[in-house]
């Protein structure tokens, strides 16, 4: 990713600035500190200090001792956790396909030129924009039994002959969830793809269009090729950030009905909040490394590393 | 033939294909984006939800009034409190990403690209991972509930996504500027604030903007780190509202949405041009 601003500071221009910095290291070392300050301290440290938690029972009203692994023995034999892991990774694979399906469609369309683009462009910002506990909120309003515009549209429409439950089945909270969340993250999808498709260059879907290529055939052989850098960041931000789902959920759901859409988040939460810390670190420890293997998959799979080495 | 004849004319027209999903895609997502808001609006003037039921409900404005007024509610001291922990959070974030964002895009020393790609990788933590071990630790120093509690993580949590956006608007200045000020005898700190500064206030202030709104929108860290009003933010109070009857008053919790949504469109449909080109630029340029 830095690797095209690192190659913009061609190899004269940095010998040229050495000159002026005899204490260069001195400046950077004091530039950097708050940051590192702040990151160590507040990211790195806790992550580590959740490890060494997890590995300990650290209850409020127990002393503390040593189990080693025990917690995550205990959670992969417990039918809550894994449910909880499931529902997580079954979610997370709905929403981000959902997000990246409408986000293309969506990028492609604002990407073409016609009366009103500008203003979509903007309107689209409204969902992104609201909290995501008020957007929760107002989707379980939606959903709600007797009085929810979705029951009256469903019903008054015919589709359905009596209202439906929404929150009060695992199967529809489902879906419930995932409307809400692709709602609330289709438009992030859409500005960073909407982005990528305006960095390729017209020449080259108009060379492809006078040779006689379809749209759908241009669409597979020059624009989604290219867009492959910025698709993959696009769905690693997406991937992590819908793996640690925790607002939405407890606002709409509450991990309800009967635990059934309880997300890790949401599980580690309830540990805490009873002062579990030991069990709680270990799910959270459990959350980051599903999230790093994801991400790493990813790089893989796109062929990350390979493209960083070329352009070097 | 048909080939020869598509050759010809198609470059000039807009494709069948295209033009036919245009207006009922542009249908579409306006109604997906805009629908939801719609009714949020609609019910925070009605006394009652369900009055599409032939129940006895009329628009007013009394919801506001109440939300506003309640002294049990304590509405505006979430306000106040999202207001200051988010805005401080984004000054500050903003600041030390811009101190750092000079020595990555100024300064020549070992491990210059490395440092902004560690930084970045940091914002891949899930939150959950790091949130049990602060409020064990603030628990202890007697934090929970202040401002401190929420605006430290805060700036640790949003610092790399304003480094990375800062670190895309310097590197795109050119070096010779401010060597020339470097030159004629100013230190490192006054070519940072009165030159690169200046020139990258736009990236800056993309990075100030989104980072306003991630603080402004967070909640795991703020329903964990306050126990009430004090400290508690926006989110946690909208999240926490019950009605004092059992059933949740409908019409004052979308007032209450209404009125803390708001600020936040009318950043962005204002800022537009700055928030698209800070989201784009993390993921793009970046």
């Amino acid at each position: 990713m830095l690797d095209s601003h690192q190659s913009q500071l061609s190899e004269n221009k940095i010998r040229s600035i050495k000159r002026y910095n005899s204490n260069d290291l001195v400046t950077a070392i004091l530039f950097l500190s708050p940051v590192i300050l702040f990151v160590s301290i507040l990211i790195v440290f806790p992550v580590i200090g959740t490890g060494i938690t997890s590995l300990y029972r650290d209850v409020s009203y127990l002393p503390k001792s040593f189990l080693g692994l025990d917690n995550y023995k205990a959670l992969i034999f417990s039918p809550d956790f894994r449910a909880s892991l499931v529902f997580t990774l079954i979610f997370t694979l709905f929403a981000v396909a959902c997000e990246t399906v409408l986000g293309l469609l969506f990028a492609l369309l604002l990407n073409e030129e016609f009366r009103g683009r500008n203003v979509l462009r903007v309107v689209i910002l409204i969902p992104w924009a609201i909290p995501t506990i008020v957007s929760a909120k107002v989707w379980k309003l939606i959903f709600e039994y007797s009085y929810g515009i979705l029951n009256v549209i469903i019903c008054g429409l015919g589709l359905s002959d009596e209202k439906i439950n929404w929150l009060g089945t695992g199967v529809t909270s489902f879906w419930a969830l995932l409307l809400a969340e692709v709602w609330k993250t289709t438009p992030f999808m859409i500005l960073i793809l909407l982005a990528g498709l305006q960095a390729i260059p017209r020449d080259l879907t108009m060379q492809a269009r006078m040779d006689g290529a379809k749209p759908i055939r241009r669409l597979f052989t020059i624009t989604l090729p290219l867009l492959r850098p910025v698709l993959l960041i696009a769905l690693i931000f997406r991937t992590v950030d819908t793996l640690r789902i925790f607002d939405l959920v407890f606002v709409l759901t509450g991990g309800g009905p009967g635990g059934s859409t309880k997300t890790l988040s949401l599980l580690g939460y309830e540990f805490f909040g009873n002062d579990r810390f030991g069990m709680g670190s270990a799910i959270s420890m459990i959350t980051f490394l599903i999230a790093l293997a994801i991400t790493l998959l990813y790089l893989k799979v796109g062929g990350f590393a390979k493209q960083l080495g070329v352009k070097q | 033939m048909k080939s020869q004849s598509r050759k010809f004319l198609r470059p000039v027209m807009r494709e069948s294909l295209i033009s036919w999903c245009l207006f009922p895609g542009t249908i579409i997502l306006l109604l997906f984006t805009l629908l939801p808001f719609a009714w949020m609006l609609c019910i925070s003037f009605f006394t009652r939800p369900d009055f599409f039921n032939g129940a006895d409900s009329h628009f007013t404005f009394s919801n506001y009034w109440d939300v506003l007024s309640s002294d049990s509610l304590h509405f505006l001291d979430f306000v106040k409190n999202s207001l200051i922990i988010s805005g401080l959070s984004a000054l500050l974030s903003s600041l030390i990403a811009a101190l750092a964002a000079y020595a990555v895009s100024r300064l020549h020393f070992r491990g210059r690209i490395v440092i902004p790609l560690a930084i970045l990788a940091m914002s891949m933590f899930p939150q959950i991972s790091i949130v049990g071990y602060l409020y064990q630790s603030f628990s202890s120093l007697g934090w929970i509930n202040t401002y401190a509690a929420l605006v430290l993580p805060y700036i640790a949590l949003t610092v790399p996504l304003a480094l990375w956006i800062t670190l895309s608007y310097f590197m795109q200045i050119p070096l010779d500027l401010d060597k020339a000020a470097l030159v004629d005898g100013a230190g490192r700190l006054k070519t940072l604030f009165k030159i690169i500064l200046p020139i990258a206030a736009p990236g800056i202030f993309s990075g100030f903007l989104l980072v306003f709104i991630q603080c402004f929108n967070e909640f795991l860290f703020a329903i964990l780190l306050t126990i009430d009003y004090h400290a508690q933010t926006l989110p946690v109070g909208i999240a926490l509202f019950e009605g004092t009857h059992g059933e949740i008053p409908w019409g004052n919790l979308m007032a209450a949405s209404t009125m803390a949504s708001i600020p936040l469109i009318l950043l962005a449909l204002l800022f537009q041009r700055f928030i698209v080109s800070g989201l784009a630029g993390g993921a793009v340029k970046g």
